[in-house]
């Protein structure tokens, strides 16, 4: 009974601290978000507050603005998300097949990682630029400059390849843990029954590395979905909002037009989203572990 | 296992081409920092693009001007600052959070370790306005309180301490409670001397995090005081006299302390940035 309650001042004791921050700025910001989406609350004029009900999130889909910023968002996805899932497992599996050098490769595409976006917003701004390093590359092997990140067709692209180049380090360490945790002996079975190195990517490296490669698929899908930092820097925004995101319109609603209650209902719709996503990643690796258990 | 070694050769080599082609940027950003702006367009339709000139008594001019006309090595400073702060603030609150998550029966315990892995989901850009408007209410804008209290504790953070933890010996915890140690003191002489890994690793990402923020200090400082270094960078390269050389010289400065980092504790970021794919299941 004493125990009990020593366990429980002491519990409270160490976990308090950690419990105010998290109240204060998590609990709270979580639920001032959702209250304030049913509201127009206007944060130059927070007196003139009125509950609206749904009205904010009716008003989202209508928004031009918001429109251009989801579809511009899932372009990025699109493009971002094979591109560095795919680099990622791909460069995992030659450098783990690289027998020298090996710490070298994994340092090398490691880099961009530890890079701060803005440093590399600004290095690939001076890349991009018309008379810049890779529009002079481009030339040498006889293709005309192109304007990158200042037209609206090529500027999504353009911050999508940055990012993607930034990134896939970070997944292939991700995939490399994955493949070092492969039992060898699985390996040695199939080179006793001569199995080809294809069979032994497919029936072997695939299967064990799957519930990874969907973890690897949603972690960079939510981080795509996040893109804020780059075309802020590079674009902002644009040129004519090619490269607004559905982030940086939360931002800008909230903390350039104050339109708390707008923006707000923008959050929740974007937390659901990833929560969504969350749950089909947890349903699909829980579905591939219970299979393996059952196997054994 | 003979036939082998020519394939890999080949696929050496080929690693060895693609990192070049992927360092690109990087080697080009590192060489044209100690160039003049009429130097880096000369140079850029040759490989010497990616030569730094040769070593003579202007090699570090892009360095000195931004050095000695901006406040750039008092941005770098503060931000170090911030990072010690919030690195040995972070290791208390969320080691001691992530002890009691692990070690003591504190009614509810599960549950919150249930929510505590549910944060962990949230974007922090979705309450980044709220908290923004609350620091503002609180009169802490253009304070390091303001810039530093929402940013201590961090539920990634308290889950992988949990999770560290929750392999300690109980017997230990016992012999502690029977002696009279005081628990607090318990957990710094002994928990956390035990956990040196788990401690490195929240403090190395600590640091990346806090020296690589953007959205957060953005909003809190506006006064040029207190600016971060990424900030600091953003108020120098949209100066037009700031020359392109210049921008370079930064933007490797920048750099440089997280390179550092990175080669000093390689090994707890791979192994902290493995644990976020391994902790799946």
């Amino acid at each position: 009974m004493k125990s009990n309650k020593i366990n429980s001042i002491m519990g409270m004791a160490f976990f308090g601290p950690a419990l105010v921050l998290l109240t204060l700025f998590l609990f709270l910001p979580m639920l001032l978000t959702v209250i304030f989406s049913f509201t127009d609350f206007f944060a130059l004029n927070p007196d003139l507050t009125h509950f609206v009900g749904l009205k904010n999130y009716s008003d989202i889909f209508k928004d031009e603005l918001f429109t251009t910023a989801f579809w511009n968002t899932v372009k990025f996805v699109l493009i971002i998300v094979p591109a560095q899932t795919l680099g990622a497992l791909g460069l995992a599996l030659l450098i783990n097949k690289a027998t020298v050098c090996k710490k070298y490769f994994k340092v090398a595409f490691f880099i961009p990682v530890v890079m701060s976006l803005a440093v590399v917003s600004n290095l690939w701004m001076q890349i991009y630029s018309p008379e810049g390093i890779l529009n002079t590359m481009l030339a040498q092997i006889g293709i005309e400059a192109q304007p990158f990140i200042y037209s609206a067709e090529q500027a999504l692209p353009s911050i999508a390849i940055m990012s993607v180049w930034q990134g896939v380090g970070y997944q292939m360490i991700i995939f490399l843990g994955g493949l070092q945790a492969i039992n060898p002996a699985l390996y040695e079975a199939a080179e006793m029954d001569h199995a080809s190195a294809w069979q032994q990517f497919k029936d072997i490296t695939l299967p064990e590395l799957k519930p990874l490669c969907v973890f690897v698929f949603i972690t960079v899908t939510i981080g795509a979905f996040r893109m804020i930092v780059q075309p802020m820097v590079m674009t902002g925004g644009g040129p004519s909002h090619s490269t607004y995101t559905l982030v940086y319109d939360i931002y800008e609603t909230g903390t350039v037009n104050w339109e708390i209650g707008l923006a707000s209902a923008m959050a929740v719709i974007f937390v659901i989203f990833v929560i969504i996503l969350t749950i089909i990643q947890s349903v699909l690796t829980k579905d591939k572990e219970a299979k393996s258990n059952a196997k054994k | 296992m003979r036939k082998n070694s020519i394939p890999r050769v080949i696929l050496t080599v080929i690693l060895f081409v693609m990192s070049l082609f992927f360092l690109f940027p990087v080697i080009w950003m590192l060489a044209n920092s100690f160039k003049t702006d009429a130097a880096i367009t000369a140079d850029m339709n040759s490989l010497r693009a990616f030569v730094p000139p040769a070593l003579n008594g202007s090699f570090f001019e892009n360095y000195v001007t931004v050095i000695k006309n901006t406040d750039f090595i008092r941005y770098m400073l503060n931000t170090l600052f911030y990072a010690a702060i919030l690195i040995v603030a972070g290791v208390i609150v969320n080691g001691l959070a992530g002890y009691a998550l692990a070690k003591i029966k504190f009614p509810f315990r599960e549950r919150w370790v249930l929510i505590i892995m549910m944060l962990m989901i949230v974007p922090s850009e979705t309450i980044i306005t709220i908290n923004f408007l609350f620091v503002a209410k609180m009169g802490l804008l253009n304070t390091i309180f303001g810039y530093i209290l929402p940013m201590i504790v961090n539920p990634f953070n308290i889950f992988l301490f949990r999770q560290v933890f929750v392999s300690l010996p109980d017997d230990v915890w016992e012999a502690a409670q029977l002696d009279f140690c005081n628990p607090v003191k318990y957990f710094f002489t002994m928990v956390l001397p035990m956990s040196k890994t788990v401690v490195a690793t929240v403090s190395v990402f600590t640091f990346l995090g806090v020296w690589n923020d953007y959205l957060w200090p953005s909003l809190v400082f506006t006064s040029s005081d207190l600016l971060t270094a990424q900030i600091g960078l953003n108020s120098i390269t949209s100066n037009d006299n700031t020359t392109m050389g210049q921008t370079l010289a930064v933007i490797t400065m920048i750099t440089i302390p997280v390179i550092i980092i990175y080669a000093l504790f390689s090994k707890q970021i791979v192994e902290g940035v493995v644990s976020t794919g391994s902790k799946e299941g």
